[in-house]
């Protein structure tokens, strides 16, 4: 068969073209990585009537569906109605009209997040939760955005690599009279952490600067002196990617800011994307955008009107540390800029 | 006697008894577990009823309560010294059976170990009286009190069980019967646990020549590899006493301070070091050993009666590797039945 096939259009509705002519694979979205199980069917039934009988778990957790005939995309967009409609307005609570299209734009990916704390012992946030959370405030968005939640500083998501990372850290508690010295807390954030704590005369002492609010020190104590405070505390990397020029690891713009201030600074990069790329959507990293016009004018547009928490810690600026694959790669001739 | 008595009733019951009372129950600290969007459940003052966590077990014991994790003993400065001051309040605990016997091995430790009363220890003891806190049918998933008898207990001036709406309280000491008398009487006797889901055999060591053939055995390595040592398992423990003292200098002199004691864990890396370095036991598994008999072996072998561990459960729930003492306990009585079957074996060849 000879196909004639706009294949950006059809990308947008989350199709990737496949090496073999007409094929595509779908890329259907689980914001945070985590949905009831009985979608295992409805992915089966996909992945045996129009696709080749396989499925991928996609990089970005994305449940992806190869080998699937151009022809057929119009019938699985229908079939995919109702998956949306669940998981993007009921559960996400997205803004969006749901119709026979499939999904309306590939813009912002789809969330990556760990499992977080509604298994791992070592999480300090509920990633799921907040994976669609965020859902709501980016999907549908033509504006790329690469972000990706883990629930404690081990960052088993890679918020380092993405445009946004979020990282869920905690504020640890000290209760001077329930400790009983024995510096399990100081060998444990000497070993998994920042060496941040050390023992005075029988008790604890702790450099608040450089703690970097994992929560080893709470799991470890054997009689509750450390415990989490119960308000849940988040940072912020910006700019990490991956990529065939420069991938490079993002780097800390906020820490210790509280849900509302993740969802204020997401709700402005949209605006902040719009700016730089003059209101014409392209497939940049995020990092790129920022490198355009400087960490100050970012951080001026994405902080607009976010009420930044009273614990909260701004990076005054940002040292990239890039992986330059030509050397000198910024480096560029006049013309080029 | 028992008496049927509502929650705002029992409110203000409470209200005149702190008068003269600090009251003191398992009390839920919210997001304060350990791990993430956990609870912790512990002893500490209440203010209304409504704040006693009545259907779970709590995390901690309430030895914390007479017997606090640090606590000042004296002031010293370089001539002159000051012990340490209580309050003057009398002190009730809500308890379950298994801790109200807990606090009888803590006595037999403070008390009646090697002719000193532990004055810091019996100053807080002698003020405390009990209300006793039914417990669900069975107990819960950890406990095997029943196994170590002590599900049941008659040292308790009130006894309480908890209902929707009321609070059933039978009263065994007539300093209270004052207080209900305008509430509704009704028959009411607590209820104990007689048999739980964790069943623990206790082995019969019963000569030397046995005792060291368990101190070499095998099972002990097991625990090398999975015990961290975090004392985690004591820490909760109501049956566990030991504490390390220390002198704390407030001044750069270095004169003047407190001596003070803080709970200490045999379960700890360093806690049969001596100045010098020698240490008596240097693996995990040397100090469960340890740990084990001294619950299950050498505490009754002193004090004749009863063992140490009352079968609280708590160890088990609180260890973050997992590691089950009622498991432990039931392991060394299989060991020690192999001992003792190749002890007979080789008697009769
Ligand atoms: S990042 Fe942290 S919370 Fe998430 S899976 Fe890894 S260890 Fe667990
Ligand atoms: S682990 Fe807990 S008890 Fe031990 S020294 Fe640290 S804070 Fe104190
Ligand atoms: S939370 Fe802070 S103090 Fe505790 S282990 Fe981590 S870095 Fe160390
Ligand atoms: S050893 Fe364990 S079960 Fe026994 S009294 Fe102590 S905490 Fe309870
Ligand atoms: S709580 Fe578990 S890991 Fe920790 S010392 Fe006790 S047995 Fe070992």
């Amino acid at each position: 068969m000879s196909y004639d096939i706009d294949i950006k259009k059809v990308r947008r509705n989350c199709y990737r073209q496949s090496k073999v002519r007409g094929e595509f694979m779908l890329q259907i979205r689980v914001p945070g990585g985590v949905i009831d199980a009985k979608y295992l069917s409805f992915f089966q039934h996909i992945a045996e009537t129009w696709g080749n009988g396989e499925f991928h778990l996609g990089v970005r957790q994305t449940i992806s569906i190869p080998g699937i005939k151009y022809e057929y995309i119009d019938e699985v967009n229908k079939y995919i109605r109702p998956y949306i409609e669940e998981i993007e307005v009921n559960l996400c609570g997205v803004d969006m009209v749901v119709d026979d299209n499939g999904y309306p734009t590939i813009g912002a990916r789809n969330i990556m997040a760990c499992i977080g704390n509604r298994h791992c012992i070592k999480a300090n946030i509920d990633t799921t939760d907040l994976a669609r959370k965020i859902e709501k405030v980016i999907f549908p968005s033509d504006y790329h955005i690469k972000l990706n939640i883990s629930g404690c500083p081990n960052d088993c998501a890679k918020a380092h690599v993405s445009d946004i990372g979020i990282i869920g850290i905690t504020k640890t508690e000290y209760d001077y009279d329930r400790c009983i010295g024995c510096k399990k807390c100081v060998e444990a954030c000497a070993h998994h952490a920042t060496r941040v704590l050390s023992v005075e005369k029988g008790k604890i002492v702790k450099d608040s600067c450089c703690c970097v609010g994992c929560g080893e020190c709470v799991l470890v104590c054997p009689t509750g002196a450390w415990t989490r405070n119960p308000k849940k505390f988040y940072r912020i990397l910006i700019g990490g990617r991956t990529g065939k020029q420069t991938p490079r690891m993002g780097k800390i713009f906020l820490n210790w800011v509280t849900e509302d201030v993740v969802l204020g600074v997401l709700k402005n990069w949209e605006i902040f994307s719009a700016y730089v790329m003059n209101n014409k959507p392209e497939y940049i990293h995020g990092g790129h955008l920022i490198d355009r016009v400087g960490y100050n004018k970012f951080k001026e547009m994405i902080l607009k009107d976010v009420k930044l928490n009273p614990e909260a810690m701004v990076a005054e600026r940002v040292l990239w540390a890039e992986t330059e694959y030509r050397s000198n790669f910024n480096v560029k001739p006049v013309t080029q800029r | 006697m028992g008496y049927c008595v509502s929650i705002k009733r029992m409110n203000e019951i409470l209200k005149e008894l702190q008068k003269e009372y600090k009251i003191y129950a398992p009390v839920r600290f919210e997001k304060r577990g350990r791990y993430s969007d956990t609870d912790l459940i512990r002893y500490a003052e209440i203010n209304s009823i409504e704040d006693v966590v009545y259907d779970e077990k709590s995390d901690f014991s309430p030895k914390e309560v007479i017997y606090p994790i640090t606590q000042a003993l004296f002031y010293f400065t370089e001539y002159e010294y000051m012990e340490s001051k209580i309050d003057d309040k009398k002190i009730l605990i809500f308890a379950r059976p298994c801790d109200i016997n807990g606090f009888r091995r803590l006595d037999t430790i403070f008390l009646k170990n090697g002719g000193t009363e532990d004055i810091y220890y019996k100053r807080l003891r002698e003020k405390v009286k009990f209300i006793l806190m039914e417990c669900k049918e069975g107990g819960w998933d950890s406990c095997f009190c029943v196994s170590m008898g002590s599900n049941k207990t008659d040292d308790y001036s009130l006894a309480v069980r908890f209902e929707d709406d009321n609070i059933l309280v039978e009263i065994k000491d007539d300093e209270f019967t004052n207080l209900f008398g305008d509430e509704r009487e009704v028959e009411f006797t607590p209820e104990f646990v007689t048999s739980n889901p964790t069943k623990v055999n206790i082995p019969e060591i019963d000569s030397y020549e046995l005792l060291k053939k368990i101190y070499d055995l095998d099972m002990w390595k097991s625990y090398n590899s999975r015990c961290i040592s975090c004392g985690a398992c004591t820490a909760v423990c109501i049956t566990c006493s030991c504490f390390t003292t220390l002198d704390v200098t407030y001044t750069e002199n270095g004169k003047v301070g407190e001596r003070r004691r803080v709970h200490a864990s045999c379960m700890h890396e360093d806690f049969t070091i001596m100045a010098g370095g020698l240490s008596f036991r240097k693996t995990a598994g040397e100090r469960m050993r340890f740990r084990t008999l001294h619950k299950i072996y050498d505490y009754k072998l002193r004090f004749k009666d009863e063992h140490m561990c009352v079968g609280c459960g708590r160890c088990d729930e609180r260890c973050p590797e997992l590691i089950s003492f009622a498991a432990t306990i039931n392991r060394l009585y299989d060991e020690v039945k192999k001992l003792k079957k190749a002890e007979t074996t080789k008697d009769i060849k």
